[in-house]
């Protein structure tokens, strides 16, 4: 949670304290390091700048969880997240979009996953016009492949 | 303003009623449009933005009820196993479509002849050949010449690329020796007519910032209005009325401030599609019409069709960037087009191959589906899904059949107070049929394909795009709601350019036909203004 916690977050400092690690548990970094965990995106920011009008469900949402959660081992932190996904899927799978959400548009999990970082408009991709000659077959056998007269 | 007469009034500005107001701006007569929506602004689209995903699932939603503009009005789909999707504003459903521009088949417009079932449509595929040939020029589609599947005809631009996803499912197709061919497509793959050339955003349906994809709103509409024809904005029909001598002399309408007025018209075109026609119609009440407007046959709402959709999805151990360039727009296969009495049901489909999605629905699908799960396996899965799919849209052709409906709705309205329409819909036990056939040659050729895990499922529900039948054409007064050149049966001076007037929907995306329909009444109306009303 790189971003400045002002006086005047939407979370008190128990919700603060619990984010980062249900952040975690949610998509932790990878093994070798190269994904980083949701924990190290711009949640924060995110929230302001996107999903303001989401707060008041992660308020919900972390309602959910003790002020101990953070200091839980991963297993034990995946256990409690999977019982309050059990006890509220729709309010859960809210939560899961927007970590997602926040997660894939940061550029370095963008980098790692093969995706130009920011909007797709201007630079758009790169497709290969691909080899027209695989209708060869097609052609061939055109007679068999021929539309039903009416 | 209840003395301003317009020679005629379009209602709707998507794909039928840019093309045909941009057909009789020929005739110099003074024509006005309305259209319930806004322009939209390219620059505001989700692909601007690096949140394009989750914005799709917003204000670009397919789905009016969820995307809840309030130019959008509320569709009842509770009694529906399709629930419909749109866009309200100029271009229409065409902003969010997803461009695959097939046309329909010669076979499809004689299916009673052929096949035995439902109806034959009053013209055929030569009928509108012509008009198929403009508008692919209009539209600006890419396409390859040749395909054996259908007569004669040259896309004026170079395909798509088929990319790695295309060529992967190719192969598949030829190991099987079924047909495949690139999909014609409403996405110019070249700069065309002052637009530049798609860039393989990717996420076509929450609208093309780049202008590659052919909307109407940056193909007929800038040439209609330079040739004169105006269009009007937050304009919402709620009826037309009609004189003492049964025909239509104008509409009642709200303008954008929710006042209700009145334009007087000599000719009314109803371009709203196969939901918003009928609604129209149907709340078009009076003395001379209890039943609503053209609806002597009792067919105006009836015989609504959709495309029943299944699909595949295969996922490849190798990369196959799934996720650039035209979603909907690859290559197709007509194998299965046409009825062949072995397989258990008549008629047939199309086979859509599709590229794949962007990160966040990968892992939301992934979540749901069971197969990306949050917490320490998530890299790993997400991996070996992301950008190695490849997906087969099966279309069925969907029969016509009277108890699938568009009525009012006795309770919801819209924010003008018009009834909502309500959909009545089931899947007949054909296409219960076709769907599973479907399913299952698609898994088969994702398997030709080499694709390591398959995944299929049948009757997608939000998928109600293409909105048929439900004022079809036809010579029999009883038997339909138009003639065989779209005028009402029962106003001569009404006429239908949409969807609603198909006969029997093929099994392809309707655009295309749709609008060679529109510009083939545009001209019949220009070749007959002398005696338009006889």
């Amino acid at each position: 949670m790189p971003d400045v916690i002002s006086t005047d977050h939407p979370l008190t400092r128990e919700q603060r304290a619990v984010l980062p690690a249900l952040l975690d548990t949610l998509v932790p970094a990878s093994e070798d390091g190269a994904m980083p965990s949701a924990a190290d995106v711009a949640f924060d920011a995110y929230l302001r700048e996107q999903a303001s009008d989401f707060v008041p469900r992660l308020v919900a949402a972390l309602q959910h969880f003790e002020p101990s959660f953070a200091g839980l081992s991963l297993a034990e932190r995946c256990e409690r997240v999977r019982d309050f996904s059990a006890a509220d899927p729709p309010l859960f799978q809210m939560l899961l979009t927007r970590v997602y959400d926040c997660y894939y548009q940061d550029d370095r999990v963008r980098a790692q996953i093969g995706v130009a970082a920011g909007a797709p408009f201007p630079h758009g991709n790169r497709v290969p016009s691909g080899d027209l000659s695989l209708l060869d077959p097609v052609i061939a056998n055109a007679a068999r492949h021929a539309y039903r007269q009416a | 303003m209840a003395d301003d007469v317009v020679d005629v009034l379009i209602i709707g500005a998507g794909a039928s009623g840019a093309a045909v107001a941009w057909s009789l701006a020929d005739t110099r007569m003074r024509i006005v449009c309305f259209e319930q929506g806004d322009w939209t602004k390219p620059a505001e689209y989700p692909s601007t933005a690096a949140n394009w995903e989750s914005q799709a699932y917003g204000p670009y939603h397919i789905d009016p009820n969820v995307r809840g503009r309030d130019t959008d009005y509320p569709i009842n789909n509770d009694d529906s196993a399709v629930t419909v999707v749109n866009f309200n504003g100029v271009g229409g459903s065409t902003i969010l479509y997803g461009a695959h521009f097939p046309r329909l088949h010669p076979s499809d417009f004689k299916v009673k002849t052929l096949d035995g079932v439902a109806d034959d449509w009053p013209i055929d595929y030569d009928t509108l050949e012509p008009y198929f040939a403009v508008n692919d020029r209009m539209m600006g589609v890419s396409g390859l010449a040749g395909d054996p599947m259908y007569p004669p005809k040259q896309p004026p631009l170079p395909p798509l690329p088929l990319g790695l996803v295309g060529e992967t499912v190719a192969r598949g197709f030829n190991k099987l020796g079924w047909h495949w061919w690139p999909s014609d497509s409403a996405i110019i793959s070249q700069p065309y007519r002052g637009r530049d050339k798609c860039v393989n955003l990717g996420p076509c349906i929450s609208g093309c910032a780049q202008g590659g994809k052919s909307s109407t709103d940056i193909t007929y509409w800038p040439e209609a209005i330079r040739r004169g024809v105006e269009l009007r904005t937050r304009c919402r029909v709620r009826e037309i009325t009609v004189n003492e001598h049964g025909f239509a002399n104008g509409v009642v309408y709200y303008d954008a401030a929710g006042e209700e007025r009145f334009q007087r018209a000599e000719v009314v075109v109803m371009a709203c599609n196969g939901v918003g026609t009928p609604r129209i119609l149907l709340n078009s009440q009076s003395a001379q019409f209890p039943n609503g407007l053209a609806n002597s046959s009792g067919l105006v709402g009836k015989n609504l069709m959709f495309h029943p959709i299944a699909f595949a999805q295969g996922f490849f151990d190798e990369r196959l960037d799934s996720h650039k360039g035209p979603q909907a727009c690859c290559i197709l296969s007509k194998q299965f087009y046409e009825s062949d009495p072995a397989r258990g049901f008549v008629r047939g489909y199309n086979m859509q191959i599709t590229r794949g999605a962007g990160p966040l629905s990968t892992a939301m699908a992934g979540y749901v589906g069971g197969t990306i799960p949050w917490g320490p396996g998530h890299h790993a899965a997400f991996r070996r899904r992301f950008d190695h799919v490849a997906s087969i849209g099966i279309l069925c052709e969907d029969l016509p059949e009277e108890c699938n409906t568009v009525t009012l709705d006795p309770t919801r309205v819209d924010s003008n107070g018009i009834p909502a329409p309500k959909i009545t819909y089931r899947y007949s036990d054909n296409s219960l049929r076709m769907m599973e056939h479907g399913q299952a040659r698609a898994v088969e050729v994702l398997r030709a394909a080499g694709a390591r895990d398959v995944t299929s499922a049948g009757a997608l529900r939000t998928s109600g795009w293409h909105l048929l039948g439900t004022a079809r054409t036809g010579d029999d007064p009883q038997r339909s709601v138009v003639n065989r050149w779209g005028r009402s049966h029962d106003v001569k001076n009404l006429f239908i350019v949409d969807g609603s007037v198909f006969v029997t929907g093929g099994g392809v995306n309707p655009a295309s036909t749709i609008q060679a329909w529109a510009l083939y009444v545009a001209d019949t109306m220009k070749k007959n203004l002398a005696n338009l009303f006889d």
